[in-house]
């Protein structure tokens, strides 16, 4: 008899039309007059906001991610992209997205819809790559954003400043290849909409701090993909708030993800996107992963809360900072973004393996498992310090090698036996049916 | 003794009907190669002798071994050949050339004189490596892949797997295509991989010529990428001990949907006798620089 | 005539404590191409880029994910080894994510004195780039001043970009003898001096190239020059890979690397905001494929290079995993057929497969000359 009691989700229908309509969206914007734009989960999908209402992008990573559950497609996209010279150890989202480019078909079906221009953020080292090549291939105007300017806690005015700046820049020249007339008004409701969005997953993150959890990692991916959408959009701020008070009632039920949980793990990186079934085995020991620093910080916003713990970020509109211009906005998306989670460990793997060491607490995790990501190297930049640094902690910790989006450097058998020999040491036996 | 599955013939030849004494240019060519050796000599650019055999364990013995058997029963002797091109993985190694040339330049000379000038292409399927070649009209390389960093797609890849599977290496090809329905390619192409890879599938009851079927193909697949990558222009010959294996050259040519130029020449002597052809022409060069 | 380069560049550490006993400066292990050594040398301080030692190790394995270069883990290598135990600082200038973890690890299980990190701009075509590159620039002054308890004044600036201009002007010298029909040296000559300069007393290691640019003239090769072959790569001092090169038949006449011309290039150019000026020479040299985007400005340099000093192909050196250099091959090596300019891709690892690269280069020498085999 599982311990706790358990219940599908009840906004999983509207998270399914929600993403079904945004790919929709996107690949019929032409149609009516709208305007496309291709770029990174990461790129400051607020600024495009302000072009008008019919503008939708296509971020790359989430699609990317969409192509590796075909494996089918999936392998014929990273042919195309090798049979055209291209290393096989890049990044693997890219060399999807490059194939499904090349291949001239998208996939959800018909023609890969060509992007009216490209609008990226730099932080990772592939990321100014991969739309410069986008760009070239199909001939149409590229803007790039760097952000690298360094951890959050060394922010000064200069190093907000050249983010700023270059948003300031990039609007001008969105103006001029587009021809339309920037509105600032959208912008500041879609800067809004972004902290409304990523402060609320953080929200949601937390609620997982709860025994049982009432979310699984397996199921967060679903959900937290929004905010690698769209992250600006009304939409997903709405639902996102409709499903925070879901899972509030979910806690307040005990309601569990996983009936049988006892021994509360994290992942990191990105899962190998076509096999995430390990989680499924996971649950076989009655283990499951509650999260991960990139589940809950790749899109959340957080903070130290006064009590100590880390929660949401308190949104500029609860602390009534202005934003009454383009200017004010800026700065305020610049400085909001800059404080992401996941975009510390660029600089520093300390940094993060000390939020990894406090989920660890604070979630009241078992253990942790790695995901040692080849087709990642911006996510698995400093991984190698993290699982040290989490071992000394005396954290029981595993790792597995694959990749997020190639399947080729995924061994399921091999993983499998990884998790055995690892709930074997944290003598966990199978759960008996 | 246990048998040796993946033990091809060693063989030597030589035309009857050619007086070499008659002839003004006795060229030859020596290819060492990591699993195999061959020599080839031609006399005014006709093919006179060759022979093929197992690469000894040192360069020098192999060359002088191979050469050795091309000119047994025949009139010949090594002091009588004019110039001799070394090539192979042991090129340099060759005592008695003249000259080392690279397998790649070799085996696009050695194509081009064995399937005509129009060849553009050219897969070179070694014992240990791979090498997808482009040349123009007189055989000159014009471009070049090369695979050397794993087993997969070479000659030695297929020994591994004979031995696994105890069918004789010669019947490989053939035997890969008595199955109902092709099979999914083997996931991995490295040799090790794919080795116990088809371990499990034995175990898991797959009879042999299902898994070599799928070995076939996966190797067939692995080159296809290569060629791929340097892009195949007709016509396009394959070189080297694997033209003989039918199961991979079908899948191959399926895959390109091209079929590859066929020569009654041996595809494994394209080296050497790219090597003797280039002797030809730097002993006619000498002869005229004199 | 070289080998004083090459005596520095095969005892680098030796020359490196030895330098601290004769002057008691300080010496900073500089990550990346793009520290600014003018304002180290206004400092005082000894700019001593970190390199790896071409040996198979296994210490660093632990610290950084083997799907990285082989070069970062190879420089980590060498500080978990101790042999640059004589730093009293280290440097990173914002690189690829690759060098980053060698910095990040170094720091954390290497004590050295001081650290810092510039925040350098990555994309550095836009119009900020240069005054927030100032502001970086400004921050790394004033925590070398507080570091070491001096004032760094303009005309240490100043003298610090003389220094450290004359040697660029001076390489560049040197290079212009590679020219001509029959080079006056070979690349492994080149690369001799090139890298060591790197990390010896800029001052020192011009006077020698004074001393070595006045025999130039009169130098006889004494070898064929044979092909004429431009290096275009990542990180790349591998020295058995260039003197395998030039056995065989060619010359390597001129680079696109950072352990070459990317490196010393372009001057910096005097104005009266010194840091200013100092940024803006970084900015705007050689782009490391790190730095190249939105446009792409290094194909053009690079086939500047290859007609000015009238290279028959290219050999590009890809070090294994270096994801910004893989996201320039494609289009590069387009570009260079484009151009006429034949060209050989090879991929390397810490350590050289001499025999595998061996046929390659020789079947492209082949492929590119050698009309007498038709």
């Amino acid at each position: 008899m599982p311990k706790y009691p358990t219940e599908p989700l009840k906004c999983w229908k509207k998270a399914k039309e929600l993403r079904e309509k945004y790919y929709r969206d996107y690949a019929s914007a032409s149609e009516k007059g709208g305007l496309r734009w291709t770029g990174g989960a990461w790129s400051f999908d607020a600024i495009p906001a302000g072009l008008g209402d019919d503008v939708y992008p296509i971020t790359g990573e989430p699609y990317s991610a969409s192509i590796a559950f075909n494996k089918p497609f999936s392998m014929r996209c990273l042919e195309e992209t090798e049979a055209r010279g291209w290393a096989r150890d890049l990044c693997s989202y890219m060399r999807n997205y490059w194939g499904s480019m090349y291949l001239s078909e998208f996939n959800l079906g018909g023609k890969y819809p060509k992007p009216d221009f490209a609008f990226q953020d730099h932080i990772c080292c592939s990321h100014g790559k991969w739309y410069q090549v986008v760009a070239e291939y199909e001939d149409i105007p590229y803007f790039c954003i760097d952000i690298s300017v360094g951890p959050y806690n060394e922010l000064d005015e200069d190093r907000l400043m050249f983010v700023v700046n270059q948003m300031h820049e990039s609007i001008d020249w969105m103006e001029k290849i587009t021809g339309r007339r920037y509105d600032d008004e959208k912008l500041i409701e879609a800067v809004r909409n972004d902290c409304r969005s990523t402060s609320t997953w953080a929200d949601i993150c937390v609620l997982n701090k709860n025994i049982p959890a009432p979310l699984d990692e397996k199921t967060m991916y679903s959900l937290y993909v929004f905010g690698t959408l769209s992250k600006h959009s009304k939409e997903v701020a709405d639902f996102y708030e409709e499903l925070r008070d879901e899972v509030k009632d979910r806690v307040e039920r005990g309601i569990a993800a996983v009936g049988n949980e006892r021994c509360r793990l994290m992942s990191d990186t990105q899962p190998p996107w076509g096999f995430l079934k390990v989680f499924r085995y996971l649950e076989e020991f009655g283990a499951l992963s509650v999260g991960s620093l990139y589940t809950f910080g790749l899109i959340g916003m957080w903070e130290d809360k006064p009590d100590g713990s880390w929660g949401p970020r308190t949104t500029p509109m609860e602390l009534g900072v202005p934003m009454g211009t383009r200017d004010q906005a800026l700065r305020v998306l610049a400085d909001w973004s800059l404080s992401r989670p996941e975009w510390q460990h660029f600089y520093d793997a300390d940094l993060k393996s000390k939020m990894m060491l406090r989920i660890v607490k604070e979630w009241k995790l078992d253990g942790v498992m790695l995901h040692m990501n080849r087709g990642c190297e911006g996510l698995s930049c400093g991984i190698a310090e993290n699982r040290l640094a989490i071992a000394e902690a005396d954290v029981p910790v595993m790792t597995f090698e694959g990749n997020m989006g190639d399947e080729r450097e995924f061994d399921l058998a091999k993983t499998r036996d990884r998790i055995d020999a690892f709930m074997e040491t944290m003598e966990l036996e199978r759960v008996e049916e | 003794m246990t048998q040796e599955y993946w033990r091809w013939k060693e063989y030597n030849w030589h035309d009857e009907k050619i007086d070499p004494r008659a002839g003004k240019s006795i060229s030859a060519g020596c290819d060492v190669g990591s699993v195999s050796s061959q020599a080839a000599i031609m006399v005014d650019g006709q093919l006179y002798a060759y022979s093929n055999m197992r690469t000894g364990s040192d360069s020098p013995n192999s060359a002088m071994d191979a050469m050795n058997w091309a000119l047994e029963d025949t009139v010949l002797k090594i002091e009588d050949l004019h110039y001799v091109v070394g090539t192979g993985y042991g090129r340099v190694n060759v005592p008695f050339a003249h000259r080392a040339i690279t397998e790649i330049a070799c085996h696009a000379r050695g194509a081009n004189f064995m399937y005509g000038s129009s060849v553009r292409t050219i897969l070179d399927m070694g014992g240990q490596d791979c090498k997808a070649i482009r040349c123009d009209d007189r055989g000159k390389v014009t471009n070049f892949l090369m695979n050397d960093k794993c087993a997969a797609g070479t000659g030695r890849g297929m020994e591994v797997f004979a031995d696994l599977l105890q069918i004789s290496i010669e019947d490989v090809g053939e035997m890969s295509f008595q199955v109902d329905k092709e099979p999914e390619p083997v996931s991995s192409t490295c040799v090790v991989f794919a080795k116990s890879e088809a371990a499990g599938l034995l175990r898991s009851g797959w009879p042999k010529n299902l898994v070599l079927a799928a070995y076939c193909s996966a190797m067939s697949h692995r080159v296809f990428t290569l060629l791929e990558r340097l892009g195949v222009e007709k016509e396009f010959a394959i070189t080297g001990g694997i033209a003989k294996n039918v199961g991979v050259v079908h899948r191959l040519e399926d895959e390109l949907g091209m079929k590859s130029l066929k020569s009654d020449y041996d595809t494994q002597i394209a080296g050497a006798l790219g090597a003797a052809l280039f002797a030809k022409a730097l002993y006619e060069k000498q002869q005229a620089g004199k | 005539m070289f080998s004083k380069f090459k005596q520095w560049y095969e005892n680098r550490h030796d020359y490196a404590r030895e330098w601290k006993e004769r002057t008691g400066g300080k010496v900073m292990g500089c990550f990346c191409s793009y520290a600014p050594e003018e304002i180290l040398v206004a400092a005082g301080w000894l700019p001593s880029r970190i390199l790896g030692s071409h040996e198979p190790q296994d210490v660093s394995e632990k610290h950084i994910f083997g799907m990285f270069c082989p070069f970062c883990r190879d420089v980590l290598a060498q500080g978990l080894k101790g042999r640059y135990n004589y730093l009293d600082g280290i440097l990173m200038t914002q690189a690829c994510l690759h060098l980053r973890q060698s910095y990040m690890s170094w720091k954390m299980h290497v004590p050295v004195p001081f650290q810092h990190y510039i925040y350098m701009p990555q994309k550095v075509q836009t119009r900020h780039a240069v005054p927030y590159h100032r502001s970086e620039l400004v921050k790394f002054t004033k925590a070398l001043e507080e570091f070491s308890g001096i004032r760094v004044s303009d005309d240490d600036l100043d003298r610090g970009m003389t220094v450290v201009n004359e040697n660029r002007g001076l390489m560049r010298q040197v290079y212009e003898y590679r020219k001509e029909p029959e080079a006056k040296l070979t690349g492994q000559e080149a690369m001799w001096m090139t890298v060591s300069s790197m990390w010896v007393d800029k001052e020192e290691h011009s006077s020698e190239l004074k001393r070595v640019l006045e025999q130039l003239p009169d130098r006889a090769p004494g070898r064929d020059t044979g092909a004429r072959l431009m290096l275009i790569g990542s990180e790349n001092d591998d020295m058995p890979f260039i003197e395998l090169v030039e056995k065989v038949g060619a010359t390597v006449v001129v680079d696109d690397h950072c352990t070459g011309t990317r490196y010393f290039w372009n001057l910096c150019e005097h104005q009266d905001d010194r840091i200013t000026a100092i940024a803006e020479r970084y900015i705007r040299r050689p782009a490391c494929p790190v730095k190249d985007w939105e446009e792409r400005t290094r194909f053009g340099h690079i086939l500047e290079l290859a007609r000015d000093f009238q290279a028959d192909g290219a050999i590009i050196i890809q070090q294994k995993f270096c994801d910004p250099h893989e996201c320039d091959m494609p289009p590069l090596r387009k570009f260079l057929d484009e151009h006429d300019i034949p060209n050989l891709m090879l991929e390397f690892d810490a350590t050289t497969p001499l025999g595998q690269f061996r046929i390659r280069v020789e079947a492209f020498l082949e492929m590119i000359g050698q009309e007498d085999l038709f």
